[in-house]
């Protein structure tokens, strides 16, 4: 008897973390008007089969994040224009996080309720809402959402954050990628990482909207994968900056990522010989190209890649620094 | 002559080495590998006027019509607008009209202008249909006008000319990927080639970063027409204005990411035009603030 009632706890413990799991987005708050606009009773429903019918091309952004559906709300005023509300509900944080990372413009905007240790999390301060000409655009939980008026004035303004604040006022206020802790700030005092630069992203199509590498998956991005990029730049005495891109990808094994570089040296790095293993002394490869030196590291089911890099210390000293970083964080 | 599919990669955009990349057509096509050189200059028109749009982005019917009328009598070098229809557009044509209907679409107004145009010329009413949406649409018509909406796009850099016939292929989501290069390859289509006899680009209000969702951080108000009928060319202006609205906002040079690597395989993979600013003869009228070109 006490093992059957042992049981059943066990049995309504995992019942209700999965409840929890999929109603991860606690009831939103959507006010019927706002100002003077007003929304239909009901949402217009988008999901994976009518995305392109919806937006075109468009859609290809969103899928390659781990997209679950995306709801509308319409808000129409007799003379002010209308208000658009997009609610896109994606499988996890780091993909909300991940769509609100391709743009970091625009004017920050803090809801009362966002705590102020989220502001000063990890190696940036996130803004999770960022407001601008009329567009504001959220990262909440599991939730991105744009919310745009075509016809801003300072009412619109108005409505457009108090939506805002109104959607996420129930909302838990999200950790970002674990992924992007990884990278340095700075090295060497010479290096320094652009953050409202970096993105992360699952997919090749979003990475060429960044950096554009080639119009073929060569890294075999996948929803399985994690992805971030960054700038890292350089002042010289004189003033001048330099500039170079890291990239680093999480495969789900060492296989995969061992693949991944092979097929990646192959089609970019057609005419260099490469050495992939996973010995850490062989492993890096520096090659000079058209625009620079790139170099690259397999480290267990991580990649990592450095372009447009002035010399080839440079390259050497932004993947090593991150090397050790990355195995620091996750035990590699 | 087919040649090995290759992938095209940063490196060759960069060494200018992006038409021995592109490979073969997916719809089985062939079509010329040499370098198109113009005989003489391919002309564009751009008419712009500081009153088509009031301050509540509203289009002014009459002033649109002007500004069109101007482009089309330019463009065609002819007294009036029903003679340069007639220089266009064979009186018997079904004529489809292919605007950019969904997300970001083209403007009613200019949709209905070329439509009034060319029933004021005297062509039938029955005979001038919307031909946007599908392959059947372009099949049933004789000639086509291309009249997109100017605007970036996250998959091909711009998303403008040259990507308005994408339905015609049949299978859009097919050139979404990799394959986002070759969209000059559905204008070499059996019922689309040849077709086109003018390219109208609406440039009231165009959007000059990712698209084709609206971001009116990056959307301003042009107020122009920019016609042609060499759709790269027209593409290769429109890509102009966008750079340059994209380096007035930054203050610097702000590349399209992904470069549109599609205009240049159009000129010099498919053979529909030039992408040479230099084979390029642009002719402007009207308001001249913020020009960019």
């Amino acid at each position: 008897m006490k093992k059957i009632l042992i049981l059943s706890i066990i049995m309504l413990v995992f019942i209700s973390e999965g409840v929890t799991a999929s109603m991860k987005i606690n009831k939103l708050n959507l006010p019927e008007t706002i100002g003077v606009w007003s929304r239909p009773e009901s949402s217009k429903k988008i999901d994976s089969t009518n995305i392109f019918k919806y937006m075109n091309g468009a859609g290809e952004l969103y899928l390659g994040y781990r997209f679950d559906h995306l709801e509308v709300f319409d808000y129409t005023s007799k003379n002010s224009g209308n208000i658009l509300v997009e609610l896109y509900f994606m499988e996890t944080s780091d993909d909300a996080f991940g769509l609100l990372s391709l743009d970091w413009g625009g004017e920050p905007v803090i809801f009362d309720n966002t705590p102020a240790d989220s502001l000063n999390d990890s190696i940036v301060s996130w803004s999770m809402a960022l407001y601008g000409a009329g567009l504001m655009r959220i990262w909440s939980d599991n939730l991105y959402i744009r919310i745009m008026t075509l016809n801003e004035s300072p009412d619109s303004k108005q409505a457009v954050i108090a939506l805002g604040k109104a959607i996420t006022v129930n909302q838990t206020t999200p950790l970002e990628p674990k992924l992007i802790n990884s990278l340095v700030p700075q090295i060497d005092e010479v290096w320094k990482l652009r953050k409202n630069r970096l993105s992360f992203f699952r997919s090749y199509l979003a990475l060429n909207s960044i950096y554009y590498l080639s119009h073929e998956n060569i890294l075999d991005f996948d929803l399985t994968t994690q992805a971030v990029i960054a700038p890292y730049e350089r002042v010289l005495n004189s003033g001048k900056k330099t500039r170079c891109q890291f990239l680093l990808v999480k495969y789900e094994n060492q296989e995969r990522a061992q693949k991944a570089l092979n097929n990646f040296h192959s089609l970019y790095l057609p005419e260099h010989k490469k050495t992939i293993s996973n010995s850490s002394e062989d492993n890096l490869n520096l090659f000079k190209i058209e625009d620079g030196w790139i170099g690259y590291k397999l480290i267990n089911n991580y990649i990592t890649i450095v372009f447009e890099c002035p010399d080839r210390g440079s390259a050497m000293v932004l993947i090593q620094n991150n090397e050790t970083s990355l195995r620091r964080n996750f035990g590699k | 002559m087919k040649k090995k599919n290759l992938t095209i990669t940063r490196r060759d955009f960069i060494r200018g080495t992006m038409g021995v990349a592109i490979g073969t057509s997916i719809l089985g096509l062939s079509w010329p590998m040499n370098e198109t050189n113009a005989a003489s200059p391919s002309l564009v028109t751009v008419v712009r006027d500081k009153n088509a749009l009031d301050t509540s982005k509203n289009v002014n019917i009459q002033i649109l019509k002007k500004m069109f009328e101007q482009a089309l009598i330019n463009h065609t070098g002819q007294k009036n607008s029903k003679e340069s229809w007639l220089s266009l557009v064979n009186p018997d044509d079904v004529i489809g009209l292919v605007p950019t209907d969904w997300l970001y679409p083209t403007h009613d107004e200019v949709v209905d202008v070329v439509k009034s145009s060319l029933m004021h010329a005297g062509f039938s009413q029955d005979k001038i249909r919307l031909a946007q949406g599908s392959p059947n649409s372009a099949k049933e018509c004789d000639s086509l006008i291309a009249i997109p909406s100017l605007k970036s796009h996250w998959l091909t850099g711009i998303g403008t000319v040259l990507k308005l016939y994408i339905m015609y292929s049949g299978n859009p989501s097919n050139y979404h990927q990799s394959n986002s290069a070759r969209l000059g390859e559905i204008w070499n289509l059996p019922f689309v080639k040849g077709k086109t006899k003018l390219v109208l680009v609406d440039s009231l209000y165009p959007l000059c970063n990712k698209g084709p969702q609206a971001d009116p951080r990056y959307q301003w108000a042009y107020k122009g027409l920019i016609t042609g009928t060499d759709p790269v060319a027209v593409e290769t202006v429109c890509l102009n204005i966008i750079n340059k609205k994209r380096e007035a906002i930054k203050g610097r040079i702000w590349p399209l990411s992904p470069p549109p690597i599609c205009v240049e395989a159009a000129d010099k993979v498919y053979g529909l035009g030039t992408s040479r600013i230099n084979e390029i003869k642009i002719e402007n009228f009207g308001w001249e603030h913020d020009l960019l070109l």
